[in-house]
């Protein structure tokens, strides 16, 4: 028997369940990546059914397929251009007259699809009670009932779709506007049908009068005539309603998602009582929501670092016991040297943070989302990032870096836009890292005091804020706001959690490790030709002269490029001692002064991985070159601070 | 009466009027202002639509907003430019 491949794609909304169903569809055949020169993530996965090969893509969680995000514009072109076998439009049968929204403008791109009506225990929960058959007839589509936690429904929307395609009659009906809008809409799209553009004409001419800019500049290139002719109709529209015709357009199309809402929907008595709502009620009351948030938060910090601290000694010694059978191996010689010390203990050193900190972490982070609370925090905490330019989804990144700035960098993907990425990204970079954490504790906490290091700690917030501001006013482009749904708590579905830990830690290996592998080779092999001490003195006028530290503290700083707290693991081994209050010309002056260039001065190699993936290789050197510079002067001001202050 | 949403008490209701722009860029020419406009109808907060503010953050925080059956937080800045018609 012949395979026959096709590809079917996941559509709908953001917090719909369409990745629940993407995992109960894929199993573990499944490839995250990026969609190409784009930083939007692209899964997809592969099934056998019935004799074919299906390709399952989950295109992006988007609202609209206007030009707002570079998800929208991926989904549209994906859609539109690569013209898969089949759309499977996810819906929250909750949420129906917003989900309906979406699922009238891929009807008016008049993509072959099927609505897979998802969260029915959801809606059931609210008292809304849909006749799905009736919104099959309306829709000119079949649509199936799913609740995708419990797998019901979703062999039958397989079945389904397999059947419609073989079929060929997945197009769905056309769905008229008002009279005086669908006129114009008309008289455009006849204009439109000779230029064989490859979108449906009816879409281009819906898109044109709303004023997509990208459709525009096509068909400037090919017909401007046909643009002023647009502009006219869209003119006309305006008049007649007094708003632009873009709103116009999208109130048309709500007005008509609520009007098959409204017929195919029926509100009844709520199920259970609303637990949910209050639990939603209680962790955003303006007073104890607060306090909530922190104790979540803190505990999460608390349970990973303690858990990732016991396993992370207890996987390092373990992978050290191979140590003296390695060594046997390759001699102690320059090469058994390098492959230990340089390869080897790069990818321990990999290991033992990504293992017992990420996992733990992405685990709650995952399951924090996917439960809904995510959403809260960010309601919660919008007021104070809009302090730093930012809005209230940007403290989930935020919070991410006090783990890790790898993840944190990748996590402000959920900013909307590229310049709010952009300052994301540059804000979690100076976030203090788990690594920076046990320099800052382990040598100022230890040595000089606690006090001290928490005032540490208060300098790098002072910094977030003062540069978050300045990048903020220097960055061109309007402020943006939070405009976010927050959907109903609900129970993490913890396969989907789990996977989806799993395929972001193989993505932090994948970046990371081969860096921090190849960062600490190419140091022990300047080791090793006797090039520290030259490099040392060659830095000397920076650390010596102008920060007021040791020497050596040169050498240390460049491998704290690889990890953080290799700074200081360092500074012991080249001292010979981890009593740093016995090295002398290295007092509390020169401890702290260490410390903050150390938290300041660079993202660590693989956060610089992680900004070239994001922005690209000029961006993340221009944030690296102005941190070092800017942790330089800092630390050489605080030195002199320092000693006036006669500490 | 015609108010900002942010002058809406929590519970209350109003229908919206218009979103407010600080700078028109004439018709097919838009900046990210344009965009959150844009962004704000396609999340279903159009002209002539019921809206009810749940809840308000402290602070000069976010409104919580009840719209077409869902659930949505706005920043404040983006609320003070939606003007609603309410009874009073």
């Amino acid at each position: 028997m012949t395979k026959k491949r096709i590809v079917i794609a996941l559509a709908g909304n953001s917090n719909v369940g369409k990745s629940v169903i993407f995992n109960h569809l894929t199993g573990m055949h499944q490839h995250i990546g990026n969609w190409p020169g784009k930083t939007v993530e692209r899964a997809e996965g592969t099934l056998h059914f019935k004799g074919y090969t299906v390709d399952i893509v989950d295109l992006p969680g988007i609202y609209s397929l206007s030009t707002f995000s570079i998800e929208e514009l991926i989904t549209r072109e994906y859609i539109a251009i690569e013209n898969p076998d089949l759309v499977i439009n996810v819906v929250d049968a909750s949420v129906l007259e917003r989900n309906l929204y979406f699922t009238l403008q891929l009807v008016e791109l008049e993509t072959p699809m099927i609505v897979a009506l998802n969260q029915m225990d959801m809606a059931k929960r609210k008292g809304v009670k849909i006749d799905y058959k009736k919104l099959e007839k309306i829709l000119g589509v079949s649509v199936i009932p799913t609740v995708a936690p419990s797998q019901v429904g979703i062999y039958d929307l397989l079945q389904e779709s397999i059947h419609v395609i073989e079929k060929g009659d997945a197009v769905p009906s056309k769905i008229s506007y008002g009279e005086e809008v669908e006129e114009k809409i008309q008289e455009l799209t006849e204009l439109l049908g000779r230029l064989h553009l490859p979108y449906p004409a009816r879409w281009v001419a819906i898109k044109v009068l709303e004023g997509d800019e990208q459709l525009e500049e096509r068909i400037r290139q090919i017909d401007p005539k046909i643009l002023s002719t647009a502009r006219k109709l869209a003119e006309e529209i305006e008049s007649i309603h007094g708003h632009l015709c873009s709103t116009v357009i999208t109130s048309e199309r709500y007005e008509a998602a609520g009007r098959i809402a409204r017929e195919v929907q029926q509100i009844v008595q709520p199920v259970n009582p609303p637990f949910r709502e209050r639990l939603h009620a209680l962790t955003t009351n303006k007073i104890l929501g607060y306090p909530i948030m922190a104790a979540v938060i803190l505990s999460i910090f608390f349970g990973i670092f303690s858990f990732g601290d016991y396993t992370s000694g207890l996987i390092g010694d373990f992978l050290y016991s191979f140590e003296p059978i390695f060594l046997n191996i390759f001699g102690t010689g320059i090469a058994g040297d390098l492959i230990w010390g340089g390869a080897v203990e790069g990818l321990i050193a990999g290991i033992t943070i990504a293992l017992p900190y990420l996992l733990p972490f992405y685990l709650m982070l995952y399951f924090l989302e996917d439960s809904g609370y995510l959403s809260r925090i960010a309601f919660l905490m919008d007021n104070l990032m809009h302090k730093i330019g930012l809005h209230g989804k940007a403290f989930i990144p935020m919070m991410l870096g006090f783990g890790c700035n790898v993840p944190a960098c990748l996590g402000c993907r959920i900013m909307e836009t590229e310049r709010e990425r952009l300052l994301a990204i540059f804000v979690v970079t100076l976030v203090p890292c788990a690594a920076t954490t046990v320099i800052i504790l382990g040598l100022v906490g230890a040595f000089v005091g606690v006090e001290w290091a928490l005032l540490l700690y208060v300098i790098d917030l002072v910094v977030i804020f003062v540069l978050g501001k300045v990048a903020f006013k220097a960055l061109p482009g309007e402020p943006t706001g939070l405009i976010m749904e927050i959907h109903d708590y609900r129970v993490p579905h913890v396969e989907t959690v789990v996977k989806q830990t799993w395929f972001r830690l193989w993505e932090f290996v994948k970046m990371a490790f081969p860096l921090i592998i190849a960062g600490s080779f190419v140091i022990k092999l300047a080791d090793i030709l006797g090039l520290l001490e030259p490099i040392a003195d060659f830095l000397s006028p920076i650390t010596v002269v102008w920060l007021g530290l040791p020497a050596i503290t040169g050498i240390t700083l460049i491998f704290g490029v690889l990890r953080k707290e290799l700074t200081l693991i360092m500074l012991a081994t080249l001292l010979g001692t981890a009593n740093f209050a016995e090295v002398p010309g290295f007092g509390p002056v020169q401890m702290i002064v260490f410390t903050l260039v150390a938290m300041l001065y660079i993202p660590c190699v693989a956060t610089i991985g992680a900004l070239v993936k994001e922005l690209g290789w000029k961006k993340a050197w221009l944030i690296t070159a102005f941190e070092i510079t800017f942790a330089i002067v800092v630390g050489g001001i605080a030195y002199r601070v320092l000693l006036l202050a006669g500490i | 009466m015609e108010l900002p949403l942010t002058q809406l008490k929590e519970g209350e209701s109003g229908i919206i009027i218009s979103i407010s722009t600080p700078r028109r860029h004439g018709y097919g020419r838009h900046g990210h202002t344009w965009g959150f406009q844009r962004r704000l109808e396609d999340m279903g907060v159009t002209p002539g639509t019921k809206v009810t503010v749940v809840k308000s953050a402290p602070f000069h925080g976010p409104i919580e907003l009840q719209v077409r059956g869902s659930r949505l937080a706005i920043g404040r800045g983006m609320a003070e430019r939606i003007l609603v018609r309410v009874e009073r």
